[in-house]
Parts: structure tokens; sequence; C-alpha cells
């Protein structure tokens, strides 16, 4: 086996491991923290996967910025937190057995159909993954994309002030 | 690279975030959750993006990062909203819109 191969079985588990322990942690902190542990090693899986500037991307936007603001929001309900162990589920036992059922059975299916799968062994462009190339092809082939989402995070920004605000 | 490898990881990270979405109350968790189903998404991108030697996988993950960070902070703030209005963040609780 070699070390990229050790590597990415370690990734495997500790990224099934850490998203487990998202869904399974008592407090929204440690699940916080789970969650930026599968964040940190999806960005090594990517560096592994050749893609460096969506790892960047990765670390900068989910784990600089999306999980801040879920800490702040943890911090800003504290109390609230510790009262819904206090009140009876609405319906729980229901769902996680669907859930879990359904878990298991694609598993079970898919991952029987998954095995032998070869990965490619093409060579790859020059420049694959670099910020030239994904720049130029953000930039030139998906322009009006770009620009739309562009707008929809504009719009989502001042979506989210107004919705913030204290009277609507 | 062994790709059956990453497609299991990333079906299982889904999976893992529906159980979330379906199971957990804390209204914040369950936002955890998605952001987990996205990244699970995102995995994919970019695991077959290397395959096929394609940028274009690279792309979307770029878009859904994009509407990840957009999500988060619309959905943060109607949540901060609906505990000012109800004093709590279990997902049961909000029931106004119950028929």
């Amino acid at each position: 086996m070699t070390i990229a191969n050790a590597t990415q079985w370690i990734l495997a588990i500790v990224l099934i491991f850490s998203s487990l322990g998202i869904v399974l942690a008592r407090k929204p902190v440690h699940a916080c923290l789970s969650f930026l542990l599968t964040l940190l090693s999806l960005a090594v899986l990517y560096l592994q996967l050749s893609a460096p500037f969506i790892a960047v991307m990765q670390v900068l936007v989910y784990a600089g910025a999306i999980l801040v603001i879920f800490m702040f929001v943890i911090v800003l309900f504290q109390d609230a937190h510790a009262q819904i162990d206090k009140v009876q589920a609405n319906s729980a036992p229901l769902f996680l057995t669907f859930a879990a059922g359904a878990f298991l059975a694609s598993l079970g299916f898919l991952g029987s159909r998954l095995i032998g799968i070869e990965a490619s062994k093409d060579k790859l462009f020059e420049g694959y993954g670099s910020v030239e190339a994904l720049g130029k092809a953000l930039y030139v082939d998906f322009f009006f994309p770009f620009e739309a989402v562009v707008l929809l995070f504009l719009i989502a920004v001042i979506g989210a002030l107004y919705i913030g605000k204290k009277e609507i | 690279m062994d790709l059956s490898l990453i497609i299991f990881v990333s079906m299982a990270m889904f999976a893992i975030g529906i159980i979330g979405v379906l199971v957990r109350r804390n209204a914040l968790i369950f936002f955890l959750s998605i952001e987990l189903m996205l990244n699970a998404g995102n995995l994919l991108f970019v695991a077959f993006s290397r395959q096929w030697g394609n940028q274009i996988g690279l792309v979307w993950v770029f878009f859904v990062l994009v509407v990840a960070a957009a999500e988060a902070a619309v959905g943060l703030a109607i949540i901060i909203n609906l505990f000012r209005s109800k004093q709590v963040v279990d997902v049961d609780q909000y029931n106004l819109l119950r028929g």
C-alpha cells in the first residue's frame, strides 16, 4: 500500500467519524468542532485530488467564515440548547428508524455496486486545478453563471441584514 | 487514487447528513447537517473532476461554496429571528405554520 493510499484510508475514516460526531454530539459546540475536523480533512483530500485552489477556498470560506457565524449563533443562545433535552420529542423514534433503515439500505446496495471501479490513469493537463486555470474557466467559460452567483450572494446578504433587524 | 472509496465516503456523509436533518431537533445541528450534505456533494464533484481530467466540476464546487455561504447567512438570520420570537432552538416547537 502506497503512502497516498494509506492517507486516503485514514482520511476516509476520519471523515466518517467526524460526520457522525456532528449528528451524535450532545452540545452544539462539539458538533461545530466535529464539523471543523470534517472540513479540514476534506481540504487535505482535495489537495490529494490535485485541487489546491478548492482546498484553500474550503478552509477560507467554510472554516473561516461559515463556521465562525455558527459559533457566534451558538454563543448567542447558550441557555436554549440545554432546554431541548427537557422537552419530549414529537416523532423522533419513527424518523430514527426510517433514517437508519434508509442509510443502511442505500449504503449496502450502492456499496456492493461500487467495488471494482478503477481510477483513471490519464495524465491531467498542465496546471489542472491551479488558480490560473480555474480563474480562466470561471471568468471566460462560466462568466454568466458567475455573475448570477454574485447577484445571488448580494441578495442573500441584503436579505440576511433585513431578516436580522429587530423589527421588520 | 481509489475512486470507489471516495464515492463510498461521500455517500456515507450525505446519509449521515440526512439522518441529522431528520433526527436532531436543535436548529443549529439541523443546519450543520445540511452543510455536511453540501460538502458530500462537493467531494464527489472534485473526485469526478479529477477522474475525467475536466475542470468544470471544480467550477461547480466554487458555486456550491458561494451558495452554502449565502444559505448560512440567511438561514442563521432566520434562526436568530425564530429564537427571538419563541426563545427556543427546538425545531419541534416551531409549529406556527402547522394547519
